[in-house]
């Protein structure tokens, strides 16, 4: 079972020090598709030229928070505002967001320029104007020359681009992405992503984006808000989210945990201290605020944080080396300490001198060497 | 190189099938240069005479009359299946859906003969529509709508509709739903999606269905013959009336012949005058 955090960790920072106006701001908005509860009171303040990421697991709801931003589906309650206006009941057709689909949706009986110039064609936007916009929209995707190709005659990366600005050529309030790499190879992604980020620094156009890469989402965004099951679990920048994460599920979603069996020693102010075996380390008090000293807890530690030293030096926790992985850059091992953790545990450490120091079989000790450490109250490995 | 050697089997009785259908249409053929001896079902010596005699304005008559036919039952089936094909596709309710595919597609299993007597009892002088009409006192006397094209074309319409549905909704639900969504983001209301993007990327099932329309209607014969009573002479009724009230074979196969010529030709044409428009989708 997922813990629940306490709603106001979560969405607290920003409702108080919000001084500009959002550029997109959710109240309480729900949705239900028959029993099941799609989208749970989602509370988001969006600022001007903020790059924001909805990151989760599929199901979890962030394609149901974007097509209520676009209008493609009414809230049950709640309250969305774009730009400052109410757009609760507003049609999609009159919130003036552009959106960039998974499939580019591309309309494939339309030349690229067509494509491009739909939007302004739509809001009467005289012909010169649009002509000129539309040069300028391929100049920026670096598609100059192209405006006669049919969608169909491009690659997916081409498509892609057309997509971005046909959606941009109109200049949104908003720009909506739906995970718009998930059809793009690797090596293509990578560059894209780039290229995407500078085109929207450069624009300063308030993006929101999905996806469930986490990768993506932390290299890319301003802020994260992580979600699943229907719920916004934390709202944070991509460092943030990924050194104190707010609960157990964000914990394990966004990059590697370690969950280490730990013990309550001591509360005091914002941090607590957490004993693993002869290891005692801080962490935030928050997420287990609730418990009481000496109870119980799960210690999260990512497995660039763990580093091996001499089996039984003080401060460290006895293991037993069992797999060996390299991985160019940096060795994975993944180590046995029964007495500390529940599954085997894995640590990253750089360079290639693991290979040799670390056998398969070594018994070693295993300290913690950073203070990004969370702990949460014992449940299911999330 | 052929590494799926069943696949000669599984078209071979397609193959017999084809076989003795060009059999039968040699036979006709071979009828339709015969000469025609009253009285009797033999048939003399070759002669073009059959195909002279159907310059006669009689029968050039029946020939366009059936194209025009045609071509009114294929423009009012498209019309009216195109908005039942739109909401089958498109409508979240599945109540909605099952009346109208109930509606659109079990007259498919009454055959024609069933369908084209129910309209004969709407359409009589004292049918369910003339009665209305007058209880209404819309009208003084019964209108004339049995043996007019214009019932046939009524009956017709009904005979085609399923087919034209079913070919309009497959096109229509292979429509993507983001290209709607897309345009909607863009700023276009419901009117400019339809007409820029929902129409031109269902015209290939546009073309599809109203060339198999076309076709379904001209070699349609219970719903001329009953409606049209004689009194709308199409190129199946006369066939009808030659071949076995006249017992005129030679003459009955010319026309049959002639017909089927004119009913590729014309599809051919719709085919290439509509390929522009199959060319705007994207399609081609």
């Amino acid at each position: 079972m997922l813990m629940r955090t306490d709603p106001m960790t979560a969405h607290t920072p920003e409702a108080t020090s919000e001084k500009v106006r959002p550029a997109v701001q959710l109240d309480g908005v729900t949705k239900r598709f028959g029993d099941s509860m799609a989208l749970h009171e989602a509370w988001l303040k969006i600022r001007p030229s903020e790059f924001m990421t909805l990151l989760g697991p599929s199901g979890c709801g962030k394609t149901t928070l974007l097509n209520l931003v676009a209008g493609f589906l009414e809230a049950d309650n709640g309250e969305i505002f774009i730009d400052g206006d109410l757009v609760t009941e507003t049609p999609a057709h009159m919130r003036e967001i552009g959106i960039v689909f998974q499939n580019y949706a591309l309309f494939p009986h339309m030349s690229v320029a067509k494509n491009i110039a739909y939007g302004l064609k739509t809001r009467g936007v005289d012909k010169k104007e649009i002509a000129r916009r539309v040069d300028e929209a391929l100049a920026l995707v670096k598609l100059s020359g192209f405006a006669d190709r049919k969608p169909r005659q491009l690659s997916g990366g081409q498509q892609q681009r057309v997509a971005l600005a046909r959606a941009l050529v109109i200049r949104p309030k908003v720009l909506l992405l739906d995970e718009p790499f998930s059809a793009l190879d690797k090596n293509l992604r990578g560059s894209m992503q780039v290229e995407l980020k500078q085109i929207q620094r450069e624009l300063g156009v308030t993006t929101i984006f999905v996806t469930h890469d986490q990768g993506e989402a932390l290299s890319m965004s301003d802020r994260i808000a992580v979600m699943s099951a229907g719920r916004i679990r934390q709202i944070a920048a991509p460092d943030d989210i990924y050194r104190r994460p707010a609960d157990r599920f964000v914990a394990s979603f966004v990059g590697d945990a370690n969950i280490l069996n730990g013990r309550l020693v001591e509360k005091r102010g914002d941090v607590a201290v957490v004993s693993v075996g002869d290891i005692s380390a801080e962490v935030p008090v928050a997420p287990i605020a609730a418990l009481s000293i000496g109870d119980a807890v799960d210690v999260f530690v990512r497995p660039e944080h763990l580093s091996v030293t001499a089996r039984g030096a003080s401060g460290s926790l006895p293991g037993t080396v069992t797999t060996q992985v390299f991985q160019g850059g940096h060795v994975d091992l993944y180590i046995d300490a029964s007495g500390s953790a529940r599954e085997r545990i894995l640590l990253r450490s750089p360079g290639i001198a693991a290979l040799s120091s670390c056998p398969v079989g070594a018994e070693i000790g295993l300290i913690i060497g950073s203070d990004d450490i969370v702990a949460f109250p014992p449940g299911e490995a999330a | 190189m052929n590494t799926r050697p069943f696949l000669g089997w599984f078209v071979s009785p397609a193959g017999l099938v084809a076989a003795g259908l060009i059999a039968a249409m040699l036979a006709v053929f071979q009828y339709s240069v015969r000469a025609y001896i009253p009285g009797t079902l033999e048939v003399g010596g070759f002669t073009w005479a059959n195909f002279e005699a159907m310059l006669r304005p009689l029968y050039a008559l029946a020939f366009w009359n059936t194209v025009l036919i045609c071509f009114e039952t294929a423009v009012f089936t498209l019309l009216l299946a195109y908005p039942l094909a739109y909401t089958l596709t498109r409508t979240n309710s599945s109540a909605l859906r099952s009346f109208i595919l109930i509606v659109s597609v079990t007259p498919l299993f009454l055959g024609e003969v069933v369908r084209t007597y129910s309209w004969m009892i709407v359409l009589g002088n004292n049918g369910f529509l003339n009665t209305l009409l007058l209880k209404l006192g819309l009208v003084d006397r019964p209108l004339r709508m049995m043996f007019t094209s214009g019932g046939v074309i009524a009956a017709l319409v009904h005979v085609t509709m399923p087919i034209m549905v079913i070919m309009l909704a497959a096109a229509l639900s292979h429509i993507d739903r983001n290209y709607e969504k897309a345009a909607e983001s863009l700023g276009a209301g419901p009117i400019r999606i339809f007409m820029t993007i929902t129409l031109p990327l269902s015209m290939p099932g546009i073309v599809a269905g109203f060339s198999t329309a076309f076709a379904w209607t001209f070699s349609a014969f219970a719903t001329p013959q009953l409606i049209g009573g004689g009194r709308v002479a199409t190129v199946s009724t006369l066939i009808y009336q030659l071949g076995f009230s006249s017992f005129n074979f030679p003459f009955a196969a010319s026309l049959s012949i002639i017909g089927l010529a004119l009913s590729l030709a014309v599809i051919a044409l719709l085919k290439k005058a509509a390929s522009p428009l199959e060319r705007m989708a994207g399609t081609t």
